[in-house]
């Protein structure tokens, strides 16, 4: 059994010492309450609406401030967010694992959504690397920063590379309040879709802790939940509201999943990573796309329905004819 | 799936508004998102309480409502600031409003600092003799900026954030007076089309005679939106939210059933206000420039007043 605590917080925006110091409260009453690992969320140390500010919070990993954030970790683990600046001195939106006094492992946003109300990497830099990460929970760690979950792969992947518990730290802006949104809210419903999905296809445990409070137009919805390696929830945190939730996990859920239902072992990864090495070049140009249609262009198979040109496809002459996935059989 | 609460009635079981069914919104989330940004702009500005204009009409009585509900009655200042030619049953609903609420409120005619400018009864005013001929429009305009210098004044000695009352239909036709009835510290309905203000105020209480009457700038005597702009308010939501929200081509909108007409005036309502939705340009002449490569939030440490 694993107990997890939820800090569903609402930072200050840019205030870095209010921020350290509510964090240090939160992993002290984690650890009243019996917590093995306090969760924090997306950027909880800085605020997220930052702009001009983020390089005016950035730490780097051996900022004294981290450090001694770690030391408070001693006999339980958290996960904490906040700009890292980085030797060359670019920005990332980092989440790290702070475990026993030391960081053990930092993850560096994949992802950073610049559409919409988003602009994050106007000012930030995105990261290139993604692992599972083993913690002295027992189990093998999957961390991940919100906009990342929008992406299929990363869940995927860190499931393949040992995680058993997927952890996402967001902070989600709460939009779209038409009365048929299942939760009340737009984005909760899509969030509660991906994660009870990505759960249940990973066969993992999914924690995710969103943030509440608000940041200039946009309000932080909360609804921090840990799902079960079947799909169901096995807490939801009530939306807008602040708190520290605590919620006990059974780990070895995580194996009778598995054995029951064993999608992971019948991941066929060679099949994956040539046909994703094939769709790499195809969408280049530098081979042939064997299902596209004539006069498709890259990464679109079907060819527009009154060809507008001449029949060739100018300069690349490089296409197959209609779908041709292997070589013909000689007659 | 929520339920969709259901527009209320009159007594002969008429409904009040005409609410679009994909329109409909889920108050009680609206409630607590709108509570929690109030207390936010609030917090992160050092105030405490706020002030606004209460005309009577549906938008000024929901935000009424919203920040009564947010911070508690006794911290909001309705100022209630009619012209001479303003309706009486405006200034009678506001006052049942504040009844209603308990809050603190205050009367400040506004016609004698309006009639300064223009004149009356031959008069002339500050403005000369052409202006006892001023249109309806510039009259209008600037009674709204008078009401908008009164409430900063009331923001000094109320020691409260003014808070915005228009709503999201009013914003893109452009049908708000620029540093008039726009200006404000913060807006908390400015995201919510007139049907989803009137659904939102049956929700929270506002008196039903409020929502229920025809919505009106009341410039003039018996002037009423939907008469002056020739559209009804659920129709022309529907096509901003069609445009707009949902990311429809004119074709598309005529595909749903709209009047290519109708929706060629509303862009063209929607593309001629751009400006009046927007912080004024600044010339780029200097190495960071204020909202183009300066981007700083509006509330960071040490923006909170003492």
């Amino acid at each position: 059994m694993v107990r997890i605590a939820l800090a569903q917080v609402a930072p200050r925006l840019g205030a870095l010492d209010d921020n350290i110091a509510r964090h240090h409260e939160l992993i002290a009453e984690g650890r009243r309450h019996g917590a093995d690992l306090v969760v924090f969320p997306e950027l909880g140390l800085t605020g997220y609406l930052l702009q001009d500010l983020a390089a005016e919070v950035a730490m780097r990993l051996d900022d004294p401030r981290l450090a001694e954030l770690a030391d408070a970790t001693d006999g339980l683990s958290a996960i904490v967010s906040f700009v890292e600046e980085s030797d060359d001195h670019r920005l990332f939106i980092a989440a790290a694992l702070l475990e026993e006094g030391a960081i053990r492992h930092v993850h560096r946003k994949l992802f950073l959504p610049t559409y919409g109300l988003f602009d994050e990497r106007r000012f930030f830099a995105p990261g290139d690397v993604l692992r599972a990460t083993p913690s002295r929970l027992g189990a093998g760690l999957g961390i991940a920063v919100c906009e990342d979950f929008w992406h299929l792969g990363v869940p995927q992947l860190l499931a393949l590379d040992g995680a058993q518990v997927l952890v996402n730290v967001s902070s989600s802006p709460g939009r779209d309040l038409a009365a048929t949104n299942e939760a009340g809210l737009g984005t909760a419903s899509s969030w509660r879709n991906l994660m009870r999905t990505y759960a249940q296809l990973t066969t993992s445990f999914v924690v995710f802790c969103n943030r509440v409070g608000v940041d200039e137009s946009i309000t932080f919805w909360g609804g921090s939940e840990v799902i079960g390696p079947s799909g169901q929830a096995v807490f939801s945190a009530p939306l807008f509201e602040e708190g520290l939730f605590v919620v006990d996990v059974a780990l070895d859920e995580v194996r009778r999943e598995r054995i029951g239902l064993p999608l992971l072992r019948d991941e066929r990864l060679e099949w994956q990573l040539r046909e994703l090495g094939r769709v790499v070049l195809e969408r280049a140009g530098m081979a042939i796309d064997s299902t596209a249609e004539w006069g498709a262009q890259p990464g679109f198979d079907v060819a527009p329905s009154e060809p507008a040109g001449p029949e060739e496809p100018a300069g690349r002459g490089e296409r197959a004819s209609a779908p041709i996935p292997f070589r013909k059989p000689r007659p | 799936m929520s339920a969709v609460a259901a527009v209320p009635t009159d007594e002969a079981g008429r409904p009040l508004f005409e609410l679009p069914e994909e329109l409909a919104i889920d108050t009680d989330v609206a409630r607590r998102v709108i509570g929690g940004f109030i207390r936010g702009q609030l917090q992160q500005a050092g105030f405490e309480r706020c002030v606004l204009g209460l005309s009577g009409g549906v938008d000024s009585g929901l935000v009424a409502y919203l920040v009564a509900e947010a911070i508690g009655p006794a911290n909001l200042l309705c100022v209630l600031m009619p012209y001479r030619t303003s309706s009486p049953a405006s200034r009678a609903d506001a006052e049942t409003i504040v009844d209603d609420l308990g809050c603190p409120s205050e009367l400040v005619e506004i016609t004698p600092m309006v009639d300064a400018m223009f004149g009356r009864d031959g008069v002339a005013g500050a403005g000369g003799a052409s202006d006892l001929e001023a249109s309806a429009l510039r009259r209008g305009n600037f009674m709204a900026r008078i009401r908008m210098a009164v409430l900063y004044d009331r923001s000094v000695t109320f020691g409260g954030l003014v808070v915005g009352t228009g709503n999201k239909t009013e914003s893109l036709i452009g049908y708000t007076t620029l540093f008039g009835d726009n200006a404000c510290a913060f807006n908390p309905i400015g995201d919510l089309y007139k049907s989803q203000v009137r659904q939102l105020a049956a929700a929270i209480g506002v008196p039903r005679a409020v929502i229920a009457k025809a919505p009106s700038a009341d410039l003039w005597p018996d002037q009423t939106d939907e008469s002056e702009g020739g559209f009804s308010y659920p129709l022309l939501d529907r096509v901003l939210y069609w445009r707009i929200d949902r990311r429809r081509s004119l074709d598309e909108m005529v595909e749903l059933g709209f009047e290519r007409a109708l929706v060629e005036r509303v862009e063209r309502l929607v593309a001629v206000s751009e400006f009046k939705r927007q912080v004024p340009p600044i010339a780029k002449l200097g190495p960071r420039t204020a909202g183009v490569d300066y981007l700083y939030p509006r509330r960071r440490p040490g923006s909170a007043r003492d």
